[in-house]
């Protein structure tokens, strides 16, 4: 479960910033989260829309802990994302599109490595690690050293490397941008198991297709702000437009 | 404890594969050793014989016969008299390299010598060529063997023993010790190659471990892990200190045995140097080291990690180089010493300390004060780093 409430992220604006902004209110400081509020809850797949720059990676980096918010406060899995990131960080998996992996190291070393940062007892590592590579195909070129591997077999590593430890929660930040076809389709499969597992999903996507194949709860935040912020079918049954994208671009421009 | 091994342990074995570190860890020093001895010495010592073998072409204007200083000048014969040349044309000769040397006897220089005067004489060349500048010395001394074979006349004529025009003899007496001389050489030349190696070997991993990890997309998924900013800080700051003080070390182990084989180092050197280097020296060398890396480690991790790219971090780190070579060259400099003021200023320190424990000079106090400017330096360089880390504006910039 991920609580936020009241979330408001503040960034101090670079010279240039300043200079471009310099008629806007704020004196120096710009909210990249403004006051938002939601819930995911487990078994469900929580779609978090918006126009690039709206906030979306400012929103799951806060939730992962990466970034501390200015004020308001979020928990996951129960605990606090400030001042028990920690243990929050033994509860997640996080994946964004751009996710990197070490080249140098093997599949088996990177889920190793990860599995034992998440404290995993080497017998539960090794069945979990055994699960995985079967499920995902990945014994071939396990020893294989990442570099080496195509595009397809580096994001089933990405893939276990972020289910390795088993997190009941899963934030999945534009997830499948840059990839080709079959490996976003991979992507999206997983997110939807994930949701099967009975796990609590995020995912941020400017994607409507991808919204409207995965979506239980849907939020659309634009310049912070969240603009919708309830179960993907009562979007649909609110729609004044024909189609989801359309009615994504009216709720933008009136806001 | 357990995560910060953890992660140690993976960085360590990250840069252990990456060929670029590996190449500044082993392969770079022993390439610029190599040269520095192998090429610069044997250049510098081929250039010295050179000029000590080079045939002259000197011609010698004298309004008198010279049979004598002719004969000197000739001796060894590795002098060619030039006759062709007149004196009008000494400088035009000397310049366009038909001479290498004019000696110009002035017309009054037999007069003189029946006056028991003294007599100017003036020697063209051409400094510009470094060979000639070094033949000088092979003119000067047939000049002053002939200037004595006139006073011993002169002398001679008035029955007056040499001694009389030389009531001084002066007779140097180097009261130092072989090891306090190989101390000042050695000991200056030393520091040039741990300090500049240690920075070396800890900045390829330093630019690869935060700011390659930051373009490669690997930063992010560290940071969610259950492993805290200041474990994943330590765990890469221990691997760039290791991966400094394994070059630094590397470098020495390949100038000890680059030394061992150089054949232009005259024996009696290489066994007098080898006698005077003592195993304590040798530890206390490293104990300076650890220090410096781990200083060097902490200002290349921040740099790196507030770096947007891989790139940005190399052009950011470039100029400290030279920032660090400074220090080292102004300790080679005679007549500098290690002092309680000096040994407060970073790498100098250490360069100045290096030649009094080779020179076995070191007093206990400087060291003690070079050691604690030293281990406070990385413990302030460390926290630093550390709360460098933890700053959002830094670790996600350009993220």
């Amino acid at each position: 479960m991920i609580v936020a409430e009241n979330v408001v992220k503040s960034f101090r604006l670079s010279k240039e910033q300043k200079k471009e902004n310099a008629a806007r209110p704020g004196g120096g400081k710009v909210d990249a989260v403004a006051g938002i509020s939601f819930t995911c809850k487990p078994g469900r797949i929580f779609s978090l829309l918006g126009p690039n720059g709206a906030g979306k990676t400012t929103a799951l980096r806060m939730i992962a802990t990466m970034l501390r918010p200015s004020s308001g406060c979020i928990n996951v899995a129960g605990f606090n994302t400030v001042s028990e990131a920690g243990k929050v960080r033994r509860h997640i998996g996080f994946m964004t599109g751009s996710t990197g992996l070490y080249e140098r190291l093997t599949p088996l070393e990177m889920i190793e490595y990860y599995g034992r940062l998440h404290g995993m007892e080497p017998a539960f590592l090794e069945k979990r690690k055994t699960e995985l590579f079967r499920l995902l195909g990945m014994e071939e070129f396990a020893g294989r050293r990442i570099g080496k591997l195509s595009s397809g077999m580096k994001q089933k590593v990405s893939i276990a490397r972020t289910m390795i430890h088993d997190p009941q929660v899963l934030i999945f930040d534009e997830p499948t941008v840059g990839l080709d076809v079959i490996t976003a389709k991979s992507i999206l499969q997983l997110i939807r198991q994930c949701r099967t597992d009975g796990k609590t999903v995020i995912f941020s996507t400017h994607i409507m297709g991808e919204v409207s194949l995965l979506s239980d709860d849907l939020a659309i935040i634009h310049r912070g702000r969240l603009l919708f912020n309830d179960t993907y079918q009562a979007f649909i049954g609110a729609m004044k437009t024909k189609s989801l994208e359309d009615e994504f671009i009216r709720r933008v421009e009136e806001a | 404890m357990k995560l910060l091994a953890i992660v140690f342990k993976k960085e360590l074995r990250d840069m252990l594969r990456d060929r670029r570190t590996l190449f500044f860890m082993i392969v770079m020093p022993f390439f610029v050793i190599f040269l520095i001895f192998n090429l610069s010495m044997r250049l510098g010592m081929d250039m010295e014989k050179r000029a000590q073998e080079k045939k002259l072409r000197v011609a010698v204007f004298s309004a008198v016969p010279l049979p004598k200083f002719l004969e000197t000048l000739q001796s060894g014969d590795r002098v060619i008299i030039d006759s062709q040349v007149t004196r009008v044309e000494i400088n035009q000769a000397v310049n366009d390299g038909r001479l290498d040397f004019a000696i110009s006897f002035p017309d009054d220089f037999s007069e003189n010598l029946d006056r028991e005067g003294t007599t100017e004489v003036p020697i063209y060349y051409k400094a510009s060529t470094s060979e000639n500048e070094r033949a000088l010395g092979r003119i000067h001394g047939v000049l002053e063997q002939y200037g004595r074979q006139l006073l011993i006349q002169r002398l001679e004529k008035k029955n007056l023993p040499v001694d009389f025009v030389e009531p001084l003899r002066i007779d140097d007496r180097d009261v130092s010790s072989i090891r306090e001389k190989i101390g000042q050489r050695l000991g200056g030349m030393f520091p040039y190659f741990f300090v500049i190696f240690c920075f070396l070997g800890a900045m390829a991993p330093a630019i690869d471990l935060a700011a390659g990890e930051k373009e490669r997309g690997t930063m992010e998924t560290l940071l969610v892990s259950p492993a805290t900013r200041l474990q994943i800080v330590l765990g890469k700051f221990l691997v760039v200190t290791a991966s400094g003080i394994f070059t630094a070390l590397s470098s020495v182990l390949w100038l000890y045995l680059i030394f061992r084989q150089s054949k232009a180092i005259p024996a009696e050197v290489l066994s007098g140097v080898l006698k005077v280097i003592e195993w304590k020296s040798l530890l206390l060398l490293f104990s300076m080291i650890i220090p410096l890396c781990a200083f060097f480690a902490a200002i290349l991790l921040s740099v790196s990690v507030f770096a947007k790219s891989y790139k940005e971090a190399q052009s950011i780190i470039a100029p400290l180089n030279i920032l660090i070579i400074v220090p080292v060259l102004i300790g080679i400099f005679p007549g500098i010493k290690l002092t309680a003021l000096t040994a407060l200023i970073p790498i100098l320190n250490i360069s100045l300390a290096t030649k009094e424990i080779i020179g076995g000079t070191i007093a206990p106090l400087l060291m003690a004060e070079v050691f604690l400017v030293l281990f406070a330096l990385a413990a302030l360089g460390l926290v630093f780093c550390a709360q460098w880390f933890k700053r959002e504006t830094v670790i996600f910039r350009g993220v």
